[in-house]
């Protein structure tokens, strides 16, 4: 279980570095350690998607050249609120799932300009809100509606043809 | 427990907190701001490596995909090219073939009849060729079928919508033809190998040689006078013989014909002109 959150927590900063920088449309990119932290949120609970979350956010941090801690704190914060949620709400349904990958985007954009606001961070939420965060909330929620579908087709698939 | 995952968060946002501060602030922080960067530098480093490596395998993939689909698309196309070079190939064969059988059709002095064929018969036993013209058509028996290159034999058998055409190389076809240089008259017989012999040559018909054109010679009423047969290529002279022939290579490709005229007229001239070898 360990060895699978380090592979997580290395594999999505890879990723998102790598990979997802390809996936940019009009020049906005998701935000897989989100996306991966809501995930293990989910599954795991509040503490392991806290924990991951701040790894995620630190490395993020250290590979993006800003100040090291901003997404460490938000992301560690979204995780473990978003973990406190299954017993609270219902988040099974992905027509509940999708919405709040997208509101929870933007729940972590406004803490992170709050939090940067504390340090003198210069840009106007206006602007960062029309142009980053509502755009990236968007496209996160494309691909985790995306991520469902194929879950669900591979799910069927398996119920038809159940070797596979 | 709940106390304990609080404290869990409490303790990483603190963490956050303070090393956010330490960035920041002024006071004593070059130190703390080096201690972070200390800590940190290695695994930026590393992952700027490893982020690189990812970056050039991701790249590498993507131009992979991106050549291989552009070599299947070039694939399709070349292929689709060459089918197309053939396509018109086979046309433009065919309107030359068309071409020199209408050119001979206007000239000959005769009604004819355009046919394709339909069937072959290539064994020992029989050469035959099936026209797509019969007895609605008109055809009879005996009718002689020419090519722009020269004689291919005569109708034997009409069916109601097609024909069978004897070939000049059948064994037993036989046609009265003479040398057209030196007018030696003699028959022209298809052999069992597929080739043709000129019979019947007087001994004093000498001065055949290879490379002597052999039409028909017009004599029956069967053939029109001056239908190329064939070419001599050697003299088989059997010495103490009365007789001996010429082999011959047929004027026609027996193998390539596809379309034909059937003469549905008769001709008392010498029709030898017609048969230019570019038709």
């Amino acid at each position: 279980m360990r060895l699978s959150l380090l592979l997580m927590t290395f594999g999505g900063t890879l990723a998102q570095s790598s990979v997802v920088p390809s996936l940019a449309v009009v020049g906005v990119t998701p935000d897989l350690p989100l996306i991966l932290t809501a995930l293990l949120a989910l599954r795991r609970g509040p503490e392991a998607a806290c924990l991951v979350g701040f790894a995620l956010g630190l490395l993020q941090d250290a590979a993006g050249g800003g100040l090291i801690g901003v997404q460490a704190a938000t992301l560690a914060l979204t995780g473990f609120a978003m973990g406190l949620l299954p017993g609270r709400i219902w988040v099974d349904h992905p027509l509940v799932q999708v919405p709040g990958l997208v509101l929870l985007t933007v729940a972590e954009g406004l803490l992170r300009f709050g939090l940067l606001q504390l340090f003198h961070f210069p840009a106007a939420l206006g602007d960062l809100l029309m142009h980053v965060i509502l755009p990236q909330a968007l496209y996160n929620g494309f691909l985790a509606s995306a991520f469902l579908l194929a879950v669900e087709a591979a799910h069927a698939l398996r119920r038809w043809q159940p070797w596979i | 427990m709940r106390f304990g995952r609080y404290s869990l968060l409490i303790a990483v946002l603190l963490t956050s907190l303070l090393l956010l501060t330490v960035q920041t602030r002024g006071v004593g922080p070059t130190r703390a701001g080096d201690l972070v960067a200390l800590a940190l530098t290695p695994v930026q480093n590393l992952l700027t490596k490893v982020h690189r490596g990812a970056l050039s395998v991701w790249t590498a993939y993507a131009d992979w995909k991106a050549v291989r689909a552009e070599n299947l698309s070039l694939h399709a196309e070349n292929e689709r090219l060459r089918i197309e070079a053939l396509q018109a190939r086979e046309t433009d064969q065919e309107n030359r073939r068309l071409r020199r059988l209408a050119t001979l059709r206007e000239r000959l002095p005769l009604t004819t009849l355009g046919g394709e064929i339909i069937g072959r018969e290539g064994g020992g036993w029989a050469r035959s060729l099936t026209v797509n013209r019969g007895r609605a058509d008109g055809v009879a028996q005996q009718m002689p079928v020419i090519v722009p290159d020269g004689l291919v034999g005569r109708v034997v058998q009409v069916r109601a919508g097609a024909s069978v055409v004897q070939l000049l190389t059948d064994p037993t076809s036989t046609v009265g033809a003479v040398v057209q240089r030196t007018r030696t008259a003699g028959l022209v017989e298809g052999e069992p190998g597929g080739g043709l012999r000129f019979k019947f040559m007087a001994r004093d018909g000498a001065g055949v040689a290879a490379g002597d054109l052999i039409v028909t010679s017009g004599l029956g009423t069967l053939f029109p006078k001056g239908i190329p047969v064939g070419r001599v290529t050697a003299i088989e002279d059997k010495g103490s013989a009365l007789f001996h022939f010429a082999v011959l290579v047929p004027a026609v490709d027996f193998a390539r014909v596809e379309e034909v005229l059937l003469l549905t007229g008769q001709a008392s001239h010498d029709v030898a002109s017609l048969f230019t070898p570019d038709g």
